[in-house]
């Protein structure tokens, strides 16, 4: 066999795609571990959507957990009300994320939000969202909203194992990491990292930065939508904390830990860091509510300062710097 | 003579209480090297911003090609034809030089076509061997020719190059003035330069406007603007006119 | 219907003092060095920590605890700077944006681990009772507070006006190459308005450990509440911080009584959403 760079790589691919799809076989008991993964995928799917408005287009948004929520609540209450299947539930779902994320962001890049005020609206969007939906007692309210029970049912997305959510996230996963390839190397791609380094000379180069803003924030609310709906079922219930703050706060970390705009970035960055996290909490948490916390962040600290770039680009070259070993030998 | 290609008149644009620019109004042709000059400070960013859509003059009309686009948004004015490079250069850090390019190549192509763009526009910058650095790696006069590379890979009919020449030395000036030359004889770019260089000035300009506290205070050819007794004392003060 | 509309009015603009003092070192923050804070709002919850730690352990009633905290809170401040801050400067914005969100996730869960999750108050406060003017009712540790805040305010306006080492911030803030060339060292200014801006939050913590209890969430409230009130005032204007801190009090406070308890921070964010489309500079700015 010839060594080339084009087949290591595809060999890489290959053989992590087997170890991510063989991987709950292994430990198919062990439902801990299981949803352990699936959270994993689960935030690796949300920093890579996050990719395209955070990483590319460089506007910090902080608003995953409006769009998670519109989503799961969508599904939710389609599937309680009119017993709507969450495979449709998760489309539409998708779909009011977007139609939300483009009327609050049409107004913002309109008037030109920019910055740290982008940042902040959209963290309180976040906030706005749950306490309307904990008011909202015809959908939302303060107690859970459970779905219906059943033991196994392909049409409901109700399973007694969490193992076919594993596999829907890993598909989700795919289709967000295809969707960020597809846009990096499209004129859109290019339009919004230029818009991102500096809005005033992709302006000048004919860049109608308010449309691929829009554009890059409807991509973005669409992935995260669907990822909600999923998250709705995977869990069984909806409840207005599903907009969490915190949440949309770490997805950004994990973009930013990642390497803003590197497509497997923020997923190297997700099964890093949330592995650590679910490791210490696991080991720590009982008596030290909060330890976690407190070395998670010291983490994004120190990394911030000392790797602005991110852990994106210091893999790559790991990357790189093995691959050529390889094909030189 | 030629048709104009731009018309300003009596373009007004203040900042609080300061009067960025005080009623210009200035033509230019199409397919000749024009040139506004002026001391710091004088307005001519300010006439560039206003003209390109970056900033909204508060009165006053830009018109090109005879159509009004005063206040249009600067990727409308691209489309028509007009782009603009900075004072400071607004590199885009983390791009590398083919990928900046790529930016301006897709406003008029697609596809492979927009890789034969990059590469020709790149050619002519002579930025070859530059092309897979990334823009916050390099110095000034490549980073300026970046600029310029990626306004020329959007077609424009007329570039606007805001002190294109500041800060190089000799070699690299001529190596310029020799790019901006080409461009205007070859590919029929209207230029327009504003520029504190003087040899540079006077070395390509056909027409220069000269620009003082927001007004227009003299206009011509090189030769008569150097002997114009006005701008000799908007440049040296009061007195130096003997 | 009035009268119980005007009494959230007033209780609603007292309070809004406070969070006025909490935008004042937002602003000092932000408008000076053009750093981007997430994590003042935890300062704000911090101080009310040490406050409660300090009534409990030292007997000491919430009104005098800044004597300690103030330059508890400038110290940890000044140490932020130069730990962290300090070496953002030239980062991007983002950059900046994840060292003061690691600080705030940092001091969040640090809280959390000392003091557990449950919310804390402090027994008593010697400011007790109520002032009645004419039907409404004033609680008097709300009376103090807005008084006190505007002091401290006032105080700051003089700092910034009358010192040497307050017109330094000033001169930084508008022309940081003019103030350097005019010899104001930029690191010792910079430190000095980072410690200020955390310290006044000490003020604040005290304050409101008069007449509420504290939690370790309680930083993402604050942290958009001063940014909001940052936002509608605009940089450059005290008297703007002061009016702005009043609105949104007000806001908060009748929207609470005329639509639903919960809906308090949904009444602010949506000022703060409103403000950002409709006036980017906000109300009072000067830039
Ligand atoms: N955004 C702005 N806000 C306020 N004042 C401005 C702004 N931009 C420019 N000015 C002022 O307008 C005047 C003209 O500035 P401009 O940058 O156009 O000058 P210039 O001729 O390009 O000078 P230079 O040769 O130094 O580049 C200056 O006094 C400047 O301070
Ligand atoms: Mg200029």
């Amino acid at each position: 066999m010839r060594r080339t760079r084009e087949g290591l790589n595809r060999l890489l691919l290959a053989a992590l795609l087997g170890v991510a799809l063989l991987l709950p076989i292994a430990v198919r008991t062990d439902q801990y571990t299981l949803v352990l993964l699936t959270t994993i995928l689960l935030y690796g799917v949300l920093a890579t959507a996050w990719n395209v408005i955070g990483g590319l287009a460089g506007q910090l948004d902080l608003a995953a957990g409006a769009y998670l929520g519109l989503g799961a609540f969508t599904a939710g209450t389609l599937l309680i009300r009119l017993n709507v299947s969450p495979w449709l539930g998760m489309v539409l779902g998708g779909l009011v994320a977007v139609g939300f994320a483009v009327l609050i962001g049409y107004p913002l890049f309109r008037f030109g939000v920019k910055e740290v005020w982008y940042a902040l609206s959209s963290a309180a969007l976040v906030e706005v969202l749950r306490v309307t939906f904990l008011i909202w007692s015809q959908v939302g309210g303060p107690v859970e909203r459970y779905l219906p029970y059943h033991e196994w049912s392909f049409y409901h997305l109700r399973f007694a194992t969490y193992m076919p959510f594993y596999y829907i996230m890993l598909g989700l996963l795919a289709l967000a990491l295809l969707v960020n390839h597809w846009i990096r190397h499209s004129k859109l791609g290019y339009y919004l990292m230029a818009l991102g380094e500096n809005e005033e000379a992709a302006e000048v180069l004919g860049v109608n930065t308010q449309k691929c803003k829009l554009q890059a924030l409807a991509i973005y609310a669409f992935l995260v939508g669907v990822t909600g709906s999923i998250y709705a079922c995977m869990y069984g219930f909806i409840h207005p904390n599903f907009f969490s703050g915190p949440m949309s706060i770490e997805v950004a970390i994990l973009g930013i830990v990642g390497g803003m705009g590197i497509t497997y970035g923020p997923v190297m960055a997700a099964i890093l860091l949330v592995s650590v996290r679910e490791f210490l909490r696991a080991n720590l948490g009982g008596q030290l509510e909060g330890l976690y916390l407190v070395v998670y962040a010291t983490v994004l600290i120190l990394i911030a300062l000392f790797r602005p770039q991110g852990l994106g680009p210091m893999l790559r070259q790991a990357y790189d710097r093995l691959l050529s070993r390889l094909v030189k030998e | 003579m030629s048709a104009p290609i731009l018309q300003v008149s009596q373009l007004t644009k203040r900042f609080g209480s300061l009067v960025a620019l005080n009623n210009v109004s200035l033509e230019i042709r199409a397919g000749e090297i024009f040139s506004i000059i002026g001391p710091n400070g004088a307005g001519k960013t300010t006439l560039f911003f206003n003209i390109i859509g970056l900033q909204k003059p508060d009165s006053g009309r830009v018109l090109f090609n005879g159509t009004d686009i005063t206040g249009k948004p600067p990727h409308t004015i691209c489309d028509l034809g007009i782009t603009c490079t900075f004072q400071v250069p607004r590199a885009f850090a983390n791009m590398t030089v083919e990928e900046a390019v790529r930016v301006g190549a897709y406003k008029r192509y697609r596809g492979r076509e927009v890789q034969r763009k990059v590469d020709e526009v790149l050619r002519i910058c002579e930025l070859e061997e530059y092309r897979h650095q990334r823009c916050c790696d390099m110095g000034l006069a490549p980073l300026r020719r970046v600029e310029l590379a990626r306004a020329l890979a959007t077609e424009p009919t007329l570039l606007l190059l805001d002190e294109a020449g500041a800060g190089l030395n000799p070699s690299e000036l001529a190596g310029l003035m020799d790019i901006l030359r080409r461009l205007n004889e070859e590919k029929r770019i209207t230029l327009c330069i504003v520029e504190h260089v003087m040899q540079m000035v006077m070395g390509l300009a056909q027409r220069i406007v000269v620009l003082d506290y927001g007004e227009v205070i003299a206009e011509g050819t090189p030769q008569e603007i150097s002997t114009n007794p006005r701008v000799i004392e908007a440049y040296l003060g009061k007195g130096a006119v003997c | 219907m009035t009268d119980t509309l005007l009494q959230n009015l007033i209780n609603g603009a007292l309070t809004g003092c406070i969070y006025a003092l909490i935008a004042l070192g937002l602003s000092l923050i932000f408008g000076v060095m053009n750093v981007v804070n997430f994590a003042h709002g935890d300062f704000v919850m911090l101080s009310m920590y040490l406050t409660f730690w300090i009534g409990l352990w030292a007997g000491a009633d919430a009104v005098f605890t800044p004597l300690l905290t103030f330059p508890a809170l400038f110290l940890i401040g000044v140490l932020a700077y130069y730990a962290l801050i300090d070496r953002t400067l030239r980062q991007k914005y983002v950059t900046q944006i994840a060292v003061t969100v690691g600080l705030m996730t940092f001091l969040r869960a640090l809280t959390q681990l000392v003091w557990k999750a449950q919310p804390r108050a402090l027994p008593y406060s010697i400011i007790q009772g109520n002032i009645q003017v004419g039907p409404y009712t004033i609680l008097a540790s709300r009376l103090v507070s807005a008084v006190v805040s505007v002091l401290a305010i006032a105080g700051v306006y003089l700092f910034l006006s009358r010192t040497w080492a307050g017109r330094a911030i000033r001169a930084a803030s508008d022309d940081l190459d003019a103030a350097s060339l005019l010899g104001v060292p930029y690191r010792q200014t910079y430190a000095l308005a980072f410690g200020l801006g955390s310290a006044l939050t000490a003020i604040a913590g005290g304050l409101l450990m008069t007449f509420q209890q504290v939690d370790p969430t309680m930083g993402v409230r604050f942290g958009l509440l001063s940014w909001c009130v940052l936002a509608m005032a605009g940089l450059g204007s005290i008297p703007g911080l002061l009016i702005s801190g009043i609105i949104v009090g007000a806001a908060e406070a009748v929207g609470m009584s005329l639509w639903d308890p919960r809906a308090r921070s949904l009444i602010v964010y949506l000022l703060f959403i409103l403000v950002l489309w409709l006036r980017p500079r906000g109300l009072f700015g000067r830039k």
